[in-house]
């Protein structure tokens, strides 16, 4: 497994890339000592897992993620901001509070390896996950889970569970990327996840409207429509 | 009661004593001299009288004063107090008066003293009257006593309270001033320990230097709450130390330049305030840059006065925190509280690339 050490700290990177010595699978492709060059070299190297310090130069860990297009899997280390990990909506990451323990940094990467093993292989450029950043809060969300993606301007809005996140990106960059068996252009303005589909019903001129589980009612477009119904074989 | 008490109520009962002796002894003075000159009165049996007389009106008056205070008389609103004062005065008069009218001292009251002395007054005294007189006149006394004993009592407490007040306002200051006091900046320990593990490997020697120095600055840390003042020689060993580990964590990124003329070594500082002003510059400054940069601290003494800078350079706009930190509010407050308005500490943004802390100290506190 490609991984980066992305911390400002040179006896930090140094330790970190002893620690990993004693994992063989993980081999270690770059090191960055700010966000900058950080996330040139995640764009050319493609690794898949990230060791990221949360306090840098030029901005912090955070900020590296909210710019990147393709987020890997991340393990924030840290030394004292626990805290600012913690406050995060998310379960599918870890953090390592440096000194780091060798027993932790063990567990930490047997959760990424299994999380690995279970995903299920993927057209190559298809997004899996995306990390959003709104106001004081940050998500990783896994683009599986999200049921409509609705442009707002130069944003788009997530109906993702219980939450509503805005992210900083242009809808039809963003579709290039998705996944084109979930998801499905409905409208000028949204797309939506075919897995969260509960019913779709004949509406007025040709258009489709699809019930979503958990969440609102979309119209598919004419044109849209007769895709729609190839594609589903209605 | 405890130790701390006892001597000021030794004190305040031997001022009792002098009071009440000093009271009856001149009341006793004026009141012979008046019956041996005016009166010319034998001086012996007078003598006896007063001295009888005035010595049970000083045990009345102890035995009162023991009554007061058990009854906690000076606890009482003044309205109720004086009612009080003034009721005692005539119960302790009534018995002392009635016995007075049967000692010579009766007969300032006589038809022919006053006769002789007040002729124009010519008016009689029955014996009731006459009695009634004398216990007016031993009510007078123990009002006046009254009126005197809770008047001092009186200039006691509001003088305890004061100190107490005071004593008070020292303590909160002295809180106030430890709270201030900046504590240890956690993110430093555990990012110097994270270097001190990866030197273990990577240099041995320097790892060992590197215990000892944060063995140092934990120290002074720790043991810092005792003193309010240390000399800018002392603080400048730690902040040194402090460097030395911080510049081994950020390698190249940190370069440091210390100017301290001999002068202003022995001035005194506020603990810890050195080590603030240049954690916030690490912080704020070299932490933020990428390719670090150099932190100067200078000092020099003019006109009385320690000027102490601390410069780092200065990131771009866009990651710096306008506002100051509470590091910076915090060393200010401890400033006023020490010094006053003598000392001032300034944060200078008017170079764009340069930010610089400016402490200004009185050389003599």
């Amino acid at each position: 497994m490609k991984a980066m050490i992305i911390d400002d700290e040179p006896p930090a990177r140094r330790e970190l890339r002893r620690l990993l010595a004693g994992f063989p699978w993980v081999e270690i492709v770059g090191e960055a000592g700010n966000i900058d060059q950080a996330a040139e070299m995640v764009e050319t190297l493609t690794p898949e897992l990230l060791f990221l310090d949360i306090q840098m130069p030029g901005g912090s860990g955070f900020d590296l993620l909210t710019r990147l297009e393709d987020v890997p899997q991340v393990i924030f280390t840290t030394a004292y901001d626990e805290h600012a990990v913690r406050a995060f909506k998310v379960d599918a990451l870890d953090y390592l509070l440096k000194p780091i323990e060798p027993a932790r940094l063990a567990e930490a990467l047997g959760r990424v390896k299994s999380a690995h093993a279970a995903r299920t292989p993927q057209p190559a450029a298809a997004l899996e996950q995306i990390f959003v950043r709104d106001g004081s809060r940050c998500w990783f969300v896994p683009l599986r889970e999200v049921r409509l993606l609705s442009s707002e301007g130069n944003y788009i809005r997530l109906s993702w569970g219980k939450s509503q996140p805005l992210l900083g990106r242009a809808l039809a960059a963003l579709e290039q990327r998705l996944d084109p068996n979930r998801f499905f252009r409905a409208n000028r303005r949204q797309i939506i996840n075919l897995d969260f589909i509960e019913s779709v019903e004949l509406g007025v001129n040709g258009r489709l409207h699809a019930q979503l589980r958990d969440g609102p009612e979309v119209e598919i477009s004419r044109r849209q429509a007769r895709l729609f119904k190839t594609k589903m074989s209605i | 009661m405890n130790d701390a008490e006892r001597p000021i109520a030794q004190k305040s009962q031997l001022a009792y004593w002098i009071f009440q002796l000093t009271g009856w002894g001149l009341f006793t003075l004026i009141r012979f001299i008046g019956g041996v000159v005016v009166l010319e009165f034998s001086w012996t049996r007078l003598a006896l009288e007063l001295l009888l007389l005035n010595g049970v009106g000083l045990f009345v008056s102890h035995w009162l004063r023991d009554f007061v205070r058990r009854h906690h008389w000076s606890a009482l609103p003044i309205r109720k107090l004086i009612w009080r004062i003034i009721v005692a005065a005539f119960v302790l008069g009534a018995p002392l008066g009635i016995v007075t009218q049967f000692t010579d001292l009766s007969a300032f009251h006589d038809p022919a003293f006053l006769k002789a002395y007040a002729p124009a007054l010519n008016f009689q005294l029955t014996l009731s009257a006459s009695i009634a007189v004398e216990i007016v006149n031993w009510a007078i006394v123990f009002l006046v006593w009254l009126t005197i004993y809770f008047a001092a009592i009186g200039v006691r407490e509001h003088r305890s309270a004061q100190l107490k007040q005071s004593e008070l306002a020292r303590a909160l200051q002295l809180a106030e001033l430890r709270l201030l006091k900046s504590q240890l900046n956690p993110h430093f320990l555990f990012n110097a320990l994270n270097t001190v593990r990866s030197l273990i490997a990577d240099n041995p020697a320097r790892a060992q230097d590197a215990v000892t120095r944060l063995a140092k600055t934990l120290r002074y840390t720790l043991t810092s709450p005792q003193d309010e003042l240390v000399t800018l020689s002392q603080e400048l060993d730690i902040v040194v130390d402090y460097l030395e580990l911080e510049s081994m964590r950020f390698e190249d990124r940190l370069r440091i330049e210390i100017r301290v003329p001999d002068a202003a070594a022995g001035v005194h500082i506020p603990v810890m305030l050195l080590q603030t002003l240049v954690e916030n510059a690490i912080k704020h400054g070299i932490a933020e840059l990428p390719a670090g940069g150099l932190l100067r601290v200078s000092a020099t003494v003019q006109n009385e006065m320690l000027m102490l800078d601390v410069e780092n350079p200065r990131p771009p706009a866009t990651t710096r925190t306008a506002r100051e930190g509470v590091g910076l509010q915090n060393a200010r407050q401890r400033l006023r509280l020490l010094f006053g308005a003598r000392a001032s500490l300034e944060l200078d943004l008017s170079n764009s690339s340069v930010t610089t802390a400016r402490l200004r100290i009185p050389v003599n506190p």
